[in-house]
């Protein structure tokens, strides 16, 4: 009869966890053991330059009009700086031309990823099951969700801003204009290289999706540790006031905003 | 005086939003300066550490105040800086791309520290 009233009470409280497990879907849910993402990724510059050339965006004819134009400004040494306000390069730009390293970070139902140089590099991608919202709030790196194909981490990404740039570098480069729909397959090719597989749809200034490769290459060690970043800090110098506490003074600047230099002793 | 101001204006056009995240087509890949003079600072912030150089004087003519781009400080750790490598009052050879421009910027592509001989990768 005891026995009996325990066995109850397992079955009883399988059916609660279950209950549980059906109305949220499991961390990582369908995944095995997750791969090792670990140290910190730099971009491959040299393969985002060379892309310019060999894999061309495709641009509608007006866009693509601006992005010569754009092009031309920075051969004749005025780039554009389409950063240049540290704003959060944000999607997909971060990806596709940053030229600072990023880092990975596992926690169940979720990947973070979280970015050198400047503090407003992060973007949360849920892989706990989760579908977007219904409308999602805009912001700089979207809504993702993402799930484990194998040892392939697949990220959709709504939800950005119309304002962030599609970009081939940090001086030529267009805003989304509204409908960017961006999903990546990241996966590693060899033991310290990791893709990152976009096919990046804009309606309002591509003719079709595009698609794109991105290169990391993995970096280990006491001096490969992420930095903190703040990218207004240079604005900003460190000085000792009246009352003799610290504080940031911001820094002379001149009409086109910036910064003037100490002057000869 | 008066050069000092016009040196002055000309390093307050060069510097090109040196603190953020920016192209730098604006320096000329193409040419090479070496500077040597005296560290007269160095900040070490994201997303550019910048160092700013007062030339030696030469054959009468006043030193300059050179402000220098490098690049960020995650990237000069993990070529072997620290943000102590380069000091206010280090005498320094510096190589430069300078800014198109003329003007008395540039970017930073190799240090040398004159008393110790130690060299540094920007």
């Amino acid at each position: 009869m005891h026995a009996k009233a325990l066995l109850i009470a397992v079955v009883a409280a399988l059916a609660v966890a279950c209950g549980r497990s059906a109305g949220t879907a499991a961390p990582n849910a369908g995944a095995g053991p997750l791969p090792d993402w670990s140290g910190i990724w730099v971009p491959d510059v040299e393969d985002q330059f060379a892309q310019i050339d060999t894999n061309p965006l495709p641009w509608t004819p007006e866009v693509a009009a601006e992005v010569k134009r754009l092009t031309a400004a920075e051969a004749a040494g005025h780039p554009k700086g389409l950063f240049a306000n540290c704003l959060p390069e944000a999607m997909p730009a971060w990806m596709l031309v940053s030229h600072n390293a990023l880092e990975f970070l596992f926690t169940p139902g979720r990947v973070t990823m979280l970015g050198e140089s400047d503090g407003n590099r992060l973007r949360r991608i849920y892989t706990d099951g989760r579908p977007h919202p219904a409308d999602p709030d805009p912001s700089f790196h979207g809504h993702s969700i993402g799930h484990w194909e194998g040892q392939t981490l697949v990220v959709d990404t709504i939800g950005v801003l119309p304002q962030t740039y599609i970009a081939v570098s940090e001086a030529v480069g267009v805003p989304n204009n509204g409908g960017l729909h961006v999903v990546e397959r990241m996966h590693l090719a060899g033991a310290d290289v990791l893709l990152d597989e976009l096919a990046i749809t804009a309606p309002k200034v591509l003719t079709t999706t595009w698609t794109t490769t991105r290169r990391f290459t993995r970096q280990k060690g006491p001096n490969a540790d992420i930095l903190e970043g703040v990218c207004l800090q240079g604005s900003f110098a460190e000085q000792t006031d009246s009352r003799g506490d610290a504080v940031f003074v911001a820094v002379p600047h001149t009409d086109e905003g910036n910064p003037v230099p100490p002057p000869a002793p | 005086m008066t050069r000092q101001v016009i040196a002055l204006s000309f390093v307050v056009a060069a510097v090109t939003s040196a603190q953020a995240h920016h192209s730098s087509a604006m320096y000329d890949q193409q040419k090479t300066l070496t500077l040597r003079g005296v560290v007269t600072q160095v900040r070490w912030t994201s997303p550019h550490v910048n160092v700013s150089v007062l030339t030696d004087s030469d054959r009468g003519h006043a030193g300059v105040a050179w402000v220098l781009e490098v690049t960020s400080p995650g990237n000069l750790m993990r070529a072997g800086w620290t943000r102590t490598s380069i000091k206010a009052g280090d005498r320094i050879s510096v190589l430069v791309a300078p800014l198109r421009d003329g003007t008395h910027g540039g970017w930073c592509r190799g240090v040398t520290l004159l008393e110790s001989g130690k060299k540094l990768e920007c």
